[in-house]
């Protein structure tokens, strides 16, 4: 009883309880906006957001299948976050990624089989890590606000691939980017197999798993290592970090390369699908690249919960296809991710109200009661 | 001649919508609030003022008509940034969250609205607001043919909100108290002024500004809406930071932008660019990369007020 | 008997604690009334309820003896009660005049009417004998003067009752001297005036009574010149105190630290932060740095750790040139560091203990391999640090270091440090902040260290401190050394006298 109350109360538990209120929330409002729409077809259509994703194998495919670029964008901002960078150049990283990987898997045929294809994600990778360079390098040698420059590379990176893609892989007939040999498409490693509907298979690859992987790596990285202990200590107390011996220049720096590569995979991966999808050259930012920030929000920042959060965000949106066919329109899937990531925004305070509604769980009363007196600023 | 008078036209159309948002971004600012959620204020602005325009152009006249709508957008823009206050002044929750929240809810909004309303998501509206010349003004030589000819109302607005902004901030009791909420809270709170308040109407300041902004950037420049200011809310923080948060520094940089917009999008009209035949897309990219090198010069010395971006507890000492 | 304040029975409660517990206090009109007691006793709270800032649990206010209801600064101000703040509220890039209109400018529609405002100011300024100059920024000019600048600010709103926090903390012996003076003329124009203090002196300099609040009780106010301040103390603490330490002599050994022609440039001003210094630091020696806070000791001790880089000079430990050195070499070269802002640089507050102790040797073979932590390794060292120092914790080496207690973040920080053996242990005002029993065990573990034979460099502002423990003192004006001294052939004034400036000694 003793440890099922100290895990109900831990920070985990409370962190997951912030998420879910701000999720229901979310999910109220979107209710709220389609008895708006159309009161007769409402409860249709929020059933269809609810259970969406979950109606055959193939929906089951496709949440996997949107999950995967979400994952990478999630945790790319997860993992700036905790070095306390916001990363909102995801869009911007991911998009130069997704150039990179979709130029080498069409104009280098001359690698063998199964290299193109990785050959491509590691490209992509690299890509993504020089568009996390830049604003890490101003931020730490010109202390440009980091928000801004990562903005800028976000336009800067959209007009530069739509340039790049008209002059080196265009498709001018239906102005998107050429389709990419066959050895550079991500094996479906049988996964079509399972999550499809009669002949119809989802457009799910392997892409899930290195999503996942990725995500592992990068919980170990950060809970695990030492590298992880000096980035973590740079966001908590950059100050003290400083003091003891941590360059934290060298670490912010390191840290958006990180974050950048992981989006410039979600690029790779998402484009190297073989599901058709083509780099359009519209003058419109990656959203993938901004749906990573709920993801990451809902995820706490911790690389275990966005994988779970990057599931449930492609959840909504494959429930959000389902919706529209009750005619809804729909942006009414953007309005749900935006209050949710509203309300993500008060977790402090839902931490707050569970934490004050719960009976006080401390070893030793004596320096709990110490510790308050000197917060509530008694002298 | 022509080409330096056509340049500054069309220059003001770019820099005012940036010299609004970005003193309203200021206002903001200086009370403790950073506002990233400009860029949905202003999609938000802009769309409540173009639907009310595509509403209502039949039925009134030109310049009239222009002047309701901002003020519907700057309601619409107050708004919404309400939504922002609240998460930031009494959620105390994280401020680029809640913007971004914003920037990703209005233009979804706006869309799902317009479909709603006029089962399209694009707005049309017809522009009949373009002042060719002022009377009398406009037949100063030189700056007549800078400033009062092929104009919009819009610009000499924003310079009126110019004016205004800094007496407001430098001569007035509010402005002072306003600072100090934005420099020192805790001292602000010791002389019995409500920061909340303060912050509060800080950042509706900002919404204003930041709806009337979205509005005057379409009316110039399209004949429709479609739910994006193409980044604008975002340049304008940069203006806002280049200007070290002081209102004439911020017109400069304004127009600095401006300019760089302007040669973007119109140097098909500039004979000695289209000699150098520079793919558009490069254009394009010249304001965010000018902003970058300027801000790469500029961010050592930030001027930032003080407590912005921190939530204020009152409890904390 | 008419008083012009009571707090009658106020009850003040926080989460888990009482602050303050059924305090009547009472102040007559024309009197200073010193409010005497320990770190966490309860006085700032109990003035924050006179001021406003916080509602009491129970009890009531008259002023003037009739019942009040202080919601919020407004109010007291109203009731013409001031307040100057330990910590100074002062906006820093505003003019002195800004600062003391703020809130209450003079205004036209609008409009502040600056000529009136600065014409009262100066008036004021003039009658009560406080020198300032409207137009400077604050922070361009001296602490003593921005506390001036608090102090005009009561007066611009024609504040009767006058409360003081902590007013000496920055000041120095002089400047003190000048408080008092003002203190006695603004009572002399027939102000009440309150102050809080834990400081004996001030309190038999200036006060007529004193009110001693203990653990958040009132124990009883007092005529000062009926007692002693033995018997001050004794109600301050519940026992009797000993203020000396015990320290025996030792020969000081050979030179471990030696620092020349240090200069460190001000960012703001042209005027160098850290001017020419050079001195050195022996085995078995306790070197202390005194001064007022702001004479350049911070950034001293920013370049000796590397924190900040120094224009010129050099620094040697144990003959080895580490002026240009990275932080982490000096630290492993052999410097130990208990920082000045404990939460801000020796501590990451939402690290465990375990964590924090291994802040300064993650990177060691004993807790890293292959670039992966050693959790083992690092918890079973933090368990053994906890036993050796005495670290009370809620939950062992995994407490959060946030909800410790002040005394036990500082002695999880000299236990990291000295733990590591270091030959040189640089402290910059290791008691501030902390109960008496803390403070006794700090000094002990510095003696005890000294006396093992490493070098001290104490940085403290608590000049009974500086006498008790330092074998050598050095003081610090405006980013020059001015007197190297012998605590025992020197006395408090005179260190008064050269930390002020008025004194320049000979130094070796």
């Amino acid at each position: 009883m003793n440890t099922l109350k100290r895990y109900l109360n831990s920070e985990g538990m409370e962190s997951f309880a912030s998420s879910v209120f701000a999720i229901i929330i979310g999910l109220l409002v979107g209710l709220v906006v389609l008895l708006i729409s159309n009161p007769q077809q409402a409860f249709e259509g929020f059933k269809a957001i609810l259970l969406g994703g979950l109606t055959d194998m193939k929906n089951v495919g496709q949440v996997l299948y949107f999950a995967t670029p979400l994952i990478l964008t999630g945790l790319s901002v997860g993992f700036s976050n905790k070095v306390g960078q916001f990363n909102i150049g995801a869009s911007g990283q991911f998009i130069v990624g997704a150039y990179a990987a979709v130029y080498v898997g069409v104009k280098w045929t001359f690698l063998p089989g199964p290299l193109h294809c990785i050959t491509a994600l590691i490209v992509a990778m690299l890509a993504g890590a020089l568009w996390g360079l830049i604003p890490g390098i101003l931020c730490a040698i010109c202390h440009v606000n980091v928000v801004i420059s990562c903005i800028m590379m976000n336009y800067i990176g959209m007009y530069m691939v739509n340039f790049l893609v008209t002059h080196t892989i265009f498709d001018s007939l239906k102005n998107q980017s050429l389709p990419i040999k066959a050895n550079a498409v991500i094996p479906k490693m049988g996964l079509d197999n399972i999550f499809k509907v009669g002949n119809s298979p989802s457009s799910v690859n392997g892409g899930i798993f290195i999503a996942v992987i990725a995500g592992i790596i990068i919980y170990i990285l950060i809970e695990k290592t030492k590298f992880g202990f000096e980035l973590k200590a740079c966001g908590l107390n950059p100050d003290a970090s400083k003091y003891s011996g941590i360059d934290s220049n060298r670490t912010i720096v390191i840290s958006m390369m990180i974050a950048g590569a992981l989006s410039g995979l979600g690029g790779a991966l998402l484009y190297l699908a073989g599901s058709g999808k083509s780099i359009e050259v519209v003058d419109v930012l990656a959203p993938e690249g901004f749906n990573g920030i709920p993801v990451a929000l809902l995820g706490q920042n911790n690389a275990i919960g966005i994988i779970f959060a990057g599931i449930f965000v492609a959840y909504l949106t494959v429930g959000g296809f389902n919706m529209q066919l009750y005619n809804f329109v729909p942006q009414i899937t953007d309005i749900i991710i935006s209050v949710i990531i509203y309300f993500g925004a008060f977790f402090l305070l839902f931490k707050e109200f569970i934490r004050s509604h719960k009976p006080a769980y401390s070893g030793n009363v004596n320096d709990e009661v110490t510790a308050q007196k000197e917060s509530a600023g008694g002298n | 001649m022509n080409t330096i008078y056509f340049l500054i036209q069309q220059m003001m159309y770019f820099s005012i919508p940036l010299l609004i948002v970005a003193l309203g971004a200021m206002f903001s600012e200086c009370s403790g609030v950073i506002n990233v959620g400009l860029e949905g204020t202003m999609i938000i602005g802009g769309f409540s003022g173009v639907l009310f325009i595509n509403m209502f152009q039949d039925r009134l006249p030109g310049q009239p008509i222009l002047l309701i709508a901002l003020i519907i957008s700057a309601l619409s823009g107050i708004m919404i940034s309400l939504l922002h206050a609240f998460a930031s002044i009494n959620m105390k929750a994280d401020q680029i969250i809640s913007g971004t929240a914003i920037n990703m809810f209005a233009p979804a909004f706006a869309i799902y609205v317009a479909r709603m309303i006029r089962t399209v998501q694009q707005i049309p509206f017809i522009n009949q607001f373009r002042i060719n010349k002022v009377p009398i003004l406009g037949d100063i030589p030189i700056i007549g043919d800078m400033f009062f000819k092929k104009a919009y109302i819009t610009t000499y607005i924003g310079f009126a909100i110019l004016i205004i902004s800094w007496i407001v901030m430098y001569k007035t009791k509010f402005g002072l108290q306003l600072r100090s909420c934005g420099e020192h809270p805790q001292a602000a709170d010791s002389v019995g002024i409500n920061v909340y308040k303060m912050r509060y109407i800080g950042v509706a300041i900002s919404g204003a500004l930041g709806g009337i902004g979205g509005l005057v950037f379409v009316i110039p420049t399209s004949t429709n809406f479609n739910a994006t200011v193409a980044g604008y809310g975002f340049l304008a923080l940069a203006v806002l930071i280049f200007g070290q948060w002081k209102p004439f520094r911020i017109m400069f940089a304004a127009f600095f932008f401006g300019l760089m917009k302007t040669i973007a999008s119109a140097y098909s009209g500039l004979s000695f660019l289209t000699a150098v035949d520079i793919p558009s897309e490069i254009y394009k990219m010249i304001p965010y990369i000018a902003t970058l090198i300027v801000l790469a010069f500029t961010s050592r010395n930030s001027q930032a007020p003080k407590a912005e971006g921190i939530p204020y507890d009152k409890g904390s000492r | 008997m008419d008083y012009v304040i009571e707090m009658c029975n106020i009850t003040k409660k926080f989460p888990g604690i009482i602050a303050n517990d059924d305090v009547t206090l009472q102040v007559k009109k024309g009197e200073i009334h010193a409010i005497l007691g320990e770190n966490g006793a309860g006085k700032s709270t109990l003035m924050s309820v006179l001021f406003g800032m916080y509602q009491p649990d129970g009890g009531k206010i008259k002023i003037g003896g009739r019942e009040v209801e202080i919601n919020d600064p407004n109010d007291a101000n109203h009731l013409g009660i001031g307040m100057v703040h330990q910590h100074f509220k002062l906006v820093q890039n505003f003019t002195v005049l800004e600062n003391i209109i703020l809130g209450v400018e003079p205004t036209n529609k609008g409009f502040i009417k600056r000529d009136d405002a600065r014409a009262r100011v100066l008036k004021l300024s003039e009658k009560y004998g406080l020198k300032i100059d409207p137009d400077a920024l604050i922070e361009d000019i001296t602490v003593g003067m921005q506390q001036r600048v608090e102090i005009l600010k009561m007066l611009y709103r024609n504040n009767e009752i006058l409360i003081f926090d902590e007013p000496t903390a920055v000041l120095t012996p002089q400047e003190i001297e000048e408080l008092m003076k003002i203190m006695k003329g603004l009572v002399s124009e027939g102000k009440s005036i309150l102050f809080i203090t834990h400081k004996l002196n001030e309190i038999k300099a200036v006060a007529d009574r004193c009110t001693v609040l203990r653990k958040g009780k009132c124990v009883g106010t007092v005529n000062v010149a009926d007692v002693t301040k033995e018997e001050l103390s004794e109600m301050m603490v519940g026992r009797r105190v000993d203020l000396v330490v015990d320290k025996k002599d030792v020969k000081p050994g050979n030179v471990i630290f030696d620092v020349q022609g240090l200069t460190v440039k001000n960012k703001a001003s042209s005027k160098n932060a850290v001017n020419n210094v050079s001195f050195n630091v022996h085995r078995n020696e306790i070197v202390c740095i005194a001064g007022v806070d702001g004479n350049g000791q911070s950034e001293l001790v920013y370049a000796l750790t590397g924190l900040i880089p120094a224009n010129k000079g050099k620094i040697e430990l144990n003959g080895k040139d580490i002026t240009n050195a990275s932080i982490r070499k000096r630290t492993l070269s052999g410097i130990g560091h208990i920082p000045e802002d404990r939460q801000r640089y020796g501590l990451i507050l939402d690290y465990d203990l375990g964590y924090n102790l291994v802040l300064q040797s993650y990177f060691s073979q004993h807790f890293t391999s292959h670039g992966m932590l050693k959790y083992n390794d690092i918890y079973n060292y933090a368990d053994e640090l906890i036993d050796k120092f005495d670290i009370r914790t809620g939950q062992g080496a995994k407490t959060m270091v946030r909800s410790m207690s002040g005394g036990n973040q500082q002695k999880a920080i000299i236990a990291r440090e000295i733990d590591r053996d270091p030959d040189l242990l640089i402290a910059v005002q290791p008691t501030r902040g902390l109960d008496v029993g803390a403070i006794e065990y700090i000094h002990k573990r510095l003696i005890d260290e000294r006396d093992e034979g490493k070098g001290i460099l104490l940085v403290s502002f608590e000049l009974d401190e500086v006498m008790n423990l330092s074998d050598r003192i050095l003081v610090m004006y405006e980013g020059n050394i001015v007197a190297d001294l012998n605590p025992k052939d020197t006395t408090v004034q005179e260190l008064g006298l050269y930390m002020a400036g008025s004194k320049r000694g000979n130094v070796a």
